[in-house]
């Protein structure tokens, strides 16, 4: 049996957060229920479902409010089915938490079962997907769909939610929930205009209170606020980052910090990762992100993405990396006139300061073994979500969409407190995926365990850790047969 | 008796032997002989569920890598033993003393109210408590710290993020889940021991230590083994609770064999791997707990 | 010191013992009548105005009945199934020895020896080739199967203390083996037959990680969901959890209340009879 798609998602907190969108109403974005464009359309096309019950089942990432978004906009599309196509539809849920999605959609998959229709996948999971044969291809069906041939706001749209193998022609998702990374401010300090005055007066330079100061700041001057605003006595902290064991969450802001300084860590072409990813420039954004534990609060090797929502919604610290998705999370109904969001800092000094940061976001994707019916239902359903009312519909809710058109809106920065940092992150170059490739977990794991292990101090070196993540992803792509090199002799040393 | 009619209780015998045996039997077949025979064929061979490749024959290659340590598996092993030898040690040593305390409080008021409280934690389901005891370890919010620090003036202790600390601060929450378990045991072996006999000690004056050695130990050691046994089995696979708390982590301070292998066999998908990994898991515990039978029914034969 | 004054200390001290083991659980309890922010709150608040909000919340959530039911239908039907078999095997075991008993009883303890991740992993396989997965029939089974073991140990060590002088009484009386098992053996085992009955109905109870691979939506009990509802919105579920565990706890918190007599005589495997 499957929950109601028209149930309260997750807890009740989801509600009262929708205050937040009265400020989006005022922008002549609202009156856009579904009724509206439903009337709009014509006469029913002639469908072959016309006159069926279909009940679809969606699998989706528990509490994560993109993905029960997408849910709880499912009955307009039933609405809209009904009218527009003649067949009645009907929408389950499934859902489980990131670290175990991949977990559960694989073990259904692989028994070809047809239990989850449509799968919210996260975006580093299609190689794994797609080279079973467990999800369908779509390059012939958005050949076929006008709809789906949307012009994407940037190229990283693509390249993240897409393509598998990276590079190539092969599209197996589209875009369900864009997704960057984004400062989240504490608007009240950084605007006080006595704290202003303590840090010029500390630091001879202006405290960064706006999108624009946040835009041009590099990770030195970053770390002047982190430092100033750390203040254990008073309960406050400079900031909370991502150091947890847990899933990718010290992973993310940690490559970001190596890419960001102009490091990489693989070829995704050849699978070379040794030499790549264990360089002393490597080690040192290591360094850089373990130094910084000092300004935040004690337990924050344990930070992910929940651990940090409550920190930041309980006031503890002043600043805050996390993904652009949660804003609905991180800014409640109390500390809403507290909030500014802007782009995270740059890397490096003056003119060549840079900044690539990790995409987060997840594509819809289908299952392979959909028999006909579902199959088409599945197709509908994504011809409907890339309406440009169903898009605006989703940001209005809450979410991020990817597609050009939207993004470009003029009032699209305005719809919720995120957007604006969120296109600016979305803008080419500024952010990108790790690998899709299928072994993805498993070179996930290592490099956890790696970085976490040096985080915490239970690995002295920085780059002994990175050696030892390197030799080790070498294996795992050596083994698969994708790397042509295995690791090399020195990797016989290698440990945490 | 007539030879007719002992032929035919026989047959009768036979048959109702196979009749209450056959329905374990199945089950044994289906969900023990045949996943284990499928465990062992597997561990031969190089297979990933998202390969999208049929299993490949790899000779004795899997277990060469065990030997040779990939993936860090002695590591886990090693972790892992330390966990069942402290940790039961620590269930015993606290468990018997517990049950020798309730035992002598028989006339307790609300007794059978204080042993259901004791018991609790052994019923709470597991990743409820991993999940809670991550925030009761908490730095920042959980209690645990704060009274810590209001009783003794620690400072703030980073349970689950220190290296060096984390991997006790699980050892804990195991020995707090199941201590009770070994005083239930302890209270099970005591009550074994004959009251006659513990009478006929009084009357003889015999000291504590004697009585324990001479009287109780003759007939609780069986039952004390048993549990002892129950609980080195469990504390092998720990799992669950280690999960919602630190999933191995930090590094791999906590990574315990079982939760490398949930790893590797429902995360990566490394069924080959994995398979070989659960034989070589087999052998030790099928191992330990030969030695530990041998142990009863040495004591029981002795006895 | 007075006697008295030591006793009352003596008990004294083992409330205190029981309290203090109690208190991570009561923890739980008590944050579940909490809001999010005073959970979350530091100091962390004793005091606070309680709210029965979370309760009605979870019993409003559209999933909640089906996991429960799952719950309670899994480890009762599994649990049932398992300690009847095991008690037939038993009975076989202590009564006949057939060839084979020890070696076959040690092979029954070997399923329970290894860890869960490597015990499902070939049975996924299996169910994945046969089609058995997300199936409550294939879930009960392989639960069954998991509490058959820890059952045969101790109704073995029961059986064997009941004297064979009444099952050849009641077959001398004309009774048939069927009279003899269920209605003459069967009574006096029922501190095993119980106590079989609760440590493997606390174990089907509380299990996560089999539900999560070889069930499915259909199968979804209690813990998956604690599991999978940990999260809300991208933080964790305080309340939630807070709430669902204290419920969760309530029917083996009762079952150890109220047939603590009978556990305490179950874990002799068979060795006392009366009163322990």
């Amino acid at each position: 049996m499957t929950v109601d798609s028209g149930r309260r998602a997750g807890s009740g907190l989801i509600m009262p957060r929708r205050t937040l969108l009265k400020g989006s109403a005022a922008l002549g974005l609202s009156g856009l229920v579904s009724a509206p464009f439903i009337n709009r359309l014509h006469a029913q096309e002639s469908h072959p479902l016309a006159g069926q019950k279909i009940e679809m089942n969606i699998l989706g990432i528990a509490g994560w409010l993109p993905s029960s978004l997408g849910v709880k906009m499912s009955p307009m599309f039933a609405d809209f089915a009904k009218e527009k196509y003649g067949y009645d539809v009907t929408f389950g849920f499934a859902e489980a938490p990131f670290a175990d999605l991949f977990q559960k959609a694989a073990t259904s998959l692989a028994t070809k079962s047809q239990e989850y229709n449509i799968i919210i996948s996260d975006s580093q999971w299609l190689g794994a997907l797609a080279k079973p044969g467990w999800i369908l291809k779509l390059n012939d069906i958005i050949a076929k769909n006008k709809n789906l041939q949307l012009d994407w706001y940037s190229d990283t749209v693509v390249n993240t939610y897409m393509k598998y193998p990276d590079g190539g022609e092969d599209i197996w998702g589209l875009p369900q929930e864009g997704d960057t990374k984004a400062l989240y401010v504490r608007k009240d300090l950084v605007e006080d205009p006595k704290e202003q005055e303590a840090f010029q007066a500390k630091y001879g330079m202006k405290l960064p209170s706006t999108f624009e100061d946040y835009e041009n700041l590099n990770a030195e001057d970053y770390e002047k606020v982190m430092e100033f605003f750390t203040r254990p006595d008073q309960g406050l902290w400079g900031a909370a980052w991502q150091y947890s064991r847990v899933y990718d969450f010290c992973t993310c802001p940690q490559l970001s910090i190596m890419w960001s300084r102009g490091g990489d860590i693989w070829d995704p072409k050849t699978g070379q990762v040794e030499g790549i990813l264990n360089t002393e420039d490597n080690a040192k954004a290591m360094e850089l992100y373990k130094s910084w534990l000092k300004y935040m609060p004690p337990g924050a090797t344990n930070y992910g993405i929940a651990e940090e929502i409550d920190v930041w919604t309980q006031g503890k610290v002043a600043t805050c990396l996390q993904w652009a998705a949660v804003g609905l999370a991180m800014i409640t109904p109390e500390n809403k006139d507290k909030v500014l969001v802007v782009p995270p800092p740059k890397f490096g000094k003056g003119e060549e300061a840079k900044r690539v940061y990790c995409m987060g976001g997840q594509p819809w994707v289908l299952n392979a073994y959909n028999d006909d019916a579902k199959m088409r239902v599945a197709i509908d359903f994504l011809n409907w979500w890339y309406q440009p009312e169903t898009t605006l519909e989703y940001a209005k809710r809450g979410g991020n969409p990817t597609d050009k058109a939207t993004l470009s809106n003029p009032d699209f920065d305005s719809i919720n407190p995120w957007n604006r940092a969120y296109k600016f992150m979305l803008e080419p170059g500024r952010s990108r995926d790790f690998w899709h490739h299928p072994r993805y977990s498993e070179m996930l794991a290592v490099q956890q365990e790696g970085f976490t292990s040096y985080m915490t101090g239970s690995t002295e070196s920085a780059k002994q850790a990175l050696d030892y993540i390197a030799c080790q992803q070498q294996q795992i792509l050596y083994d698969d047969g994708f790397a042509s090199a295995g690791p090399s002799d020195a990797c016989s040393a290698a440990s945490l | 008796m007539s030879t007719n009619s002992i032929s035919r209780a026989l047959d009768n015998r036979k048959f109702l032997v196979f009749a209450l045996l056959a329905p374990v039997l199945a089950f044994f077949i289906v969900f023990n002989t045949i996943p284990t025979l499928w465990l062992l064929g597997l561990s031969f061979h190089k297979f990933s569920l998202i390969s999208g490749t049929p299993p490949e024959f790899f000779g004795i290659r899997n277990f060469q890598d065990i030997f040779f340590n990939k993936n860090n598996i002695w590591g886990d092993l090693r972790r892992t033993f330390l966990f069942v030898v402290v940790g039961v040690s620590i269930q015993t040593v606290l468990g018997v003393l517990l049950g020798f305390l309730f035992w002598g409080s028989k006339d307790m008021p609300g007794r059978r109210v204080a042993l259901t409280l004791l018991f609790t934690p052994m019923v709470l389901t597991p990743i409820a408590t991993g999940t809670f005891f991550r925030f009761i370890y908490d730095p920042t919010f959980g209690a645990l710290n704060f009274l810590l620090s209001g009783l003794f003036g620690t400072g703030v202790i980073d349970f689950l993020g220190n290296p060096s600390i984390a991997y006790w601060a699980v050892l804990a929450v195991d020995c707090w889940m199941w201590t009770p378990f070994m005083t239930l045991m302890t209270l099970a072996a005591l009550g074994s021991v004959p009251k006659a006999e513990l009478e006929a000690a009084e009357i003889d004056r015999l000291s504590w230590p004697q009585r324990v050695s001479m009287v109780i130990w003759h007939h609780g050691k069986f039952i004390l083994m048993l549990g002892i046994l129950l609980r080195t089995i469990d504390a092998f696979k720990t799992l669950d609770l280690i999960i919602p708390m630190t999933k191995g982590g930090p590094g791999q301070t906590t990574r315990l064999v079982a939760v490398e292998l949930n790893k590797q066999s429902f995360e990566s998908f490394n069924m080959g791997w994995s398979s070989a990994v659960s034989v070589l898991l087999l052998l030790i515990s099928i191992a330990m707990t030969s030695i530990f039978i041998y142990i009863l029914n040495r004591r029981r034969k002795a006895g | 010191m007075p006697q008295r004054l030591r006793t009352t200390l003596y008990y004294a001290a083992l409330w205190l013992v029981s309290l203090i083991f109690f208190a991570p659980v009561a923890w739980i309890i008590l944050s579940s009548f909490k809001t999010r922010n005073d959970i979350l709150a530091t100091p962390p608040k004793l005091i606070f105005s309680p709210t029965f909000e979370n309760y009605v919340d979870l019993f409003t959530r559209s999933t909640f009945m089906l996991q429960l039911i799952n719950s309670v239908f899994l480890s009762l039907a599994a649990v049932i199934l398992a300690v009847f078999v095991s008690f037939l095997a038993a009975f076989c075991f202590s009564r006949f020895k057939p060839k084979g008993t020890d070696f076959l009883m040690f092979l029954l303890l070997s399923i329970r020896m290894l860890p869960g991740p490597a015990v499902i992993m070939p049975v996924y396989l299996m169910y994945v080739a046969f089609g058995w997965k997300d199936n409550h029939i294939g879930l009960i089974f392989f639960y069954a199967m998991f509490s058959i073991p820890f059952s045969v140990w101790i109704l073995k060590g029961f059986l064997d203390g009941v004297s064979t002088r009444f099952d050849e009484t009641g077959r001398v009386n004309g009774g048939s083996w069927f009279h003899v098992i269920f209605k003459v053996v069967l009574p006096q085992v029922k501190p095993g037959l119980i106590a079989a009955f609760i440590f493997n109905l606390i174990f089907v109870w509380n299990e996560f990680l089999f539900n999560f691979i070889i069930g499915g939506v259909s199968t979804q009990n209690i813990p998956y969901a604690l599991a999978v509802g940990a999260y809300a919105d991208g933080g964790l579920n305080w309340t939630f959890i807070a709430t669902l565990t204290s419920i969760y706890i309530v029917p083996p918190v009762l079952f150890i209340y109220f047939f603590q007599k009978y556990l305490l005589v179950g874990m002799t495997f068979g060795t006392v009879r009366g009163e322990v």
